[in-house]
């Protein structure tokens, strides 16, 4: 177990530089120019050449890239190219304000696909199972934007009992903790339904039955237990959807988060920004992976990494 | 020196030709402005710097016109009106504009307002090439001839120093906080002498603005801060203002206006901005050289069936002038008798003009070709969502030329893609035809008249991406530029707008119009001609907002 967990860490840095070397590349490969928009469209060349060599825009690329790596190994991601603030100070806060939302979202997911996947499962292709089903369809195929609008016009503008845009009371958690869980839910208990019925089918349960152990012990102790690896995964997945997906929920809900840093980062060519934002992402990829891969060991006693 | 000296504070003509303008009054009528209270402003937000040497964002300058004061201002009237100026005088060569400036007016820090201060920001700027230089074309440098006076020394005569000091970021900022914390300390905190200090800035989410207790207008401000969240999706700016989460916002979509309105606990104004849209015709691509070509591509579109589209018809008005829109010095309206725009939509006329020129449907399948057979047939570049309603006009510019047998592909590009492939010189420019728009944020004619269609303003040292050259434009923006008499300069205007009507460089769309929604309780908001929106006047009527049980 330790060998893993060190050889993931190593995996983690070297991938972390490797992504930071492609970003730098493709930020300068693709077409836009930080100078230009600051300057704005209809600027003269002189002035937009004023604000490169002011921001050090104009250096060449391999001095720009090695200054930047440089930094970084001594743990300094610079400073934003517009507001000059270190891209530490920046990106921290937004990464605890979407951790908060994701990790709610997922609870709430997770809590809710677990009891509705094995209620369902239990009573396959009954009333309830059907009602489950077509609820979580519906919450498949209804976008994020759609879900959190129509929150919003209910429970902030009409019903005027939860605020819409913010993250500082608990009440500015519930409706993007609901849009973004609610999606996230619907996935979810597809899966464990399907893993849940596919558990409820084996010998083992009905060798269980067979011994006179309770319902409730067959299912979630004996069929759930059994369920778990694939959920496990599926979870470790959904836990990187919801971080990457809750760019659409952190802008409906204006929630001060990682997502909508990167994506004003790329609008505005905020190039040490971005890096920062998706090098701390990585990481938090890549950590969520390796919990995912030590839980296994936990669900399935089988699995063993020495 | 002195020959015509002009008082500002009467009154200025300078500015009187102005403007249809649509502004509700400041205050409601019988009602006394009430003190305190926070004001939540949400707004798109501001992109790069605070540091209005590096920066023209609008996001930016909603910021500044709170802390940051100019030496003049636009107002909604399109009036010139001082602000920390009093009064100018401009010598007998017209090279040296002196500027006497308000007494007792100190910076945030508690430095004094004066005549050094403001020479050394604009010395500063031409030293440093601040992004605005280029609307002080001439500028030579700048002194104190006293404590309380500046003078502009200009390398030739130039008539529109006085409307362009008063564009939003040639504010004057601190000298002393400027050299104590540099472009970097003051991209995050502007120190002016505004009616509201600059307290907090947290980058993406809100900028907290504390009223200036020694603020040099007495009895001003009323709000006791003022909050200016930075809410990108205009949606959610709604939903907030509808919900009572913020006070008021701008850039409403037209489509919930209607809604809006109907609501009595909003208030929702609405006035023509200088933001029209255009296509940007690559001069040096055939056939785009050719006049008659232009001309009939002007005729093909439908401004009035665009601004009903895409602006559910409240949301911008058709252009009644070649690029300047009202509000501008010297716009005139230059439509027909009884046409409804410039360039009436007439597709019948469209066609015969392109047949004239030699282009026509030769093989019957729809499509006009040229006399060698080669199909007319274009890439329109567009971007989506960085002027409202861009893509949508590109989808109807599409549908119009279709009709008349030219073949149009969108080609959808991100800003800052866009912004860099419309930047190019005319040797590496790809565009054939590009969909942008073009705001005039000094009200002042001589920007678009020098850096839009000069033939010295081609891209990339100026803004004339057509590459287009005519020596009557050129001449007439010339004389406009140095003639400091307001009658002849009108006149040199006029004639500038009436010869691009006949040389129609461009394809003339639309103007935006510029909203601006609060809570019924808010009072003395404005819009100025230049789309700003000062609070430094306004004020909450705390007993109707608790009423509408608002309980921040």
């Amino acid at each position: 177990m330790l060998r893993l967990i060190v050889s993931r860490l190593i995996f983690m840095v070297l991938a972390a530089f490797l992504l930071l070397s492609f970003l730098f590349a493709l930020f300068h490969l693709i077409p836009g120019d930080p100078a230009q928009l600051m300057a704005g469209d209809n600027a003269p060349e002189h002035l937009v050449q004023s604000i490169r060599a002011a921001y050090g825009f104009d250096q060449p690329l391999t001095t720009q890239y090695f200054n930047y790596m440089g930094k970084v190994l001594q743990g300094d991601f610079g400073l934003s190219n517009y507001s000059r603030q270190p891209v530490l100070d920046i990106v921290f806060p937004r990464i605890v304000n979407t951790a908060a939302l994701a990790g709610c979202a997922m609870l709430l997911a997770m809590t809710t696909s677990l009891i509705l996947g094995s209620f369902s499962a239990m009573f396959w292709n009954r009333p309830l199972d059907k009602g489950v089903t077509v609820v979580s369809l519906i919450g498949i195929c209804t976008p994020v934007f759609v879900t959190g609008i129509i929150g919003i016009y209910v429970f902030a503008v009409w019903l005027r009992w939860l605020p819409i845009g913010g993250m500082s009371t608990w009440k500015h958690f519930v409706l993007p903790v609901a849009t973004l869980g609610a999606y996230q839910a619907a996935i979810f208990t597809r899966m464990v339904r399907s893993c849940m019925v596919d558990a409820l089918s084996r010998d083992f349960i009905t060798t269980a039955r067979a011994k006179g152990a309770p319902e409730r012990t067959v299912v979630f102790h004996h069929a759930l237990r059994n369920a778990l690896l694939p959920i496990i995964t599926l979870f470790g997945l959904g836990l990187g959807h919801t971080l990457g997906g809750s760019v659409v929920t952190e802008t409906i809900f204006n929630w001060p988060g990682l997502g909508r840093l990167m994506v004003d980062a790329i609008l505005s060519r905020d190039l040490p920004v971005l890096q920062g934002s998706i090098f701390f992402f990585a990481i938090i990829f890549i950590l969520v992976n390796l919990i995912v891969d030590i839980l296994y060991t936990w669900a399935d006693p089988r699995i063993s990494y020495d | 020196m002195t020959t015509h000296k002009k008082r500002v504070a009467r009154g200025v003509a300078y500015m009187a030709a102005a403007a249809t303008i649509n502004a509700a009054p400041l205050f409601a009528q019988d009602m006394e402005p009430q003190y305190g209270g926070e004001l939540i402003y949400a707004q798109s937000g501001e992109k790069f710097s605070l540091f209005p040497g590096r920066n023209t964002d609008n996001g930016a300058q909603d910021i500044w016109l709170n802390a940051c004061e100019n030496l003049f201002e636009i107002n909604e009237d399109s009036e010139l009106v001082p602000v920390l100026a009093e009064s100018w005088e401009v010598s007998d060569d017209e090279k040296t504009v002196t500027i006497k400036l308000r007494e007792g007016v100190a910076f945030h820090d508690g430095t004094p307002f004066n005549g050094e201060a403001v020479a050394f920001v604009f010395n500063e700027a031409k030293e440093k090439e601040f992004i605005y230089m280029s609307l002080l074309e001439g500028f030579d440098y700048a002194d104190a001839p006293s404590e309380n006076e500046v003078a502009f020394h200009l390398a030739a005569p130039f008539a529109a120093l006085l409307p362009n000091l008063a564009y939003k970021p040639l504010c004057i900022f601190s000298p002393t906080a400027y050299q104590e914390m540099g472009e970097e300390g003051m991209a995050t905190k502007i120190v002016g002498t505004g009616p509201f200090t600059h307290e907090e800035y947290v980058k993406g989410e809100y900028n907290l603005f504390v009223k200036n207790e020694n603020y040099w207008q007495d009895e001003l401000p009323y709000l006791d801060s003022i909050r200016m969240l930075v809410v990108p999706d205009p949606a959610t700016r709604t939903a907030m203002l509808e919900s009572g989460e913020i006070d008021r916002t701008v850039q409403i979509s037209d489509f919930d206006l209607p809604r809006l309105e109907a609501n009595p606990e909003l208030t929702v104004r609405t006035m023509a901005s200088t933001r029209q849209f255009y296509v940007v015709l690559n001069h040096m691509k055939a056939p785009f050289d050719n006049q008659d070509v232009r001309l009939a591509l002007n005729y093909a579109i439908d401004k009035a069936g665009i601004v009903q589209s895409v602006f559910a018809g409240t949301g911008a008005t058709v252009p009644m002038a070649p690029t300047l829109s009202p509000g501008v010095y010297g716009y005139t309206d230059m439509r027909k008798d009884g046409e409804d725009s410039i360039f009436q939509y007439d597709a019948d006329k469209a066609r015969s003009m392109l047949t004239d020129a030699g282009f026509e449907d030769r093989n019957g399948d729809g499509t006009i070709e040229g006399e060698d057979g080669t199909e007319l047939s274009f890439k329109l570049w567009t971007r989506r969502g960085g002027t409202k309603g861009d893509y949508q006009v590109a989808q109807l510019l599409q549908a119009f030329l279709g009709e008349i047998g030219i073949g149009i592909d969108l080609e959808v590009m991100e800003g800052a893609a866009f912004s860099a492939a419309v930047s190019q010189p005319p040797e590496d420019a790809k565009y054939e035809m590009a969909l942008l728009s073009w705001g005039i944020p000094t009200a002042d004619p001589d920007e678009p008249m020098m850096y839009f269609t000069h033939t010295k303003a081609w891209k990339p040292k100026g803004a004339n991406r057509m590459f287009f050259s005519s020596s009557e434009i050129d001449r007439l923006a010339d004389l406009a530029h140095t003639t400091t008499d307001q009658e002849k300069r009108k006149e040199y205007v006029v004639a500038w707008m009436a010869q691009l009507l006949e040389e129609a460089p461009v394809i003339y769309l639309p103007t935006i119009h510029l909203t601006l929604g609060s809570r019924s309780y808010v009072h003395g908001d404005r819009i100025l001609a230049t789309d700003n929106y000062p609070a430094v006047s306004a004020w909450i009527d705390q007993e109707e907002k608790a009423r509408q049980g608002i309980k921040r």
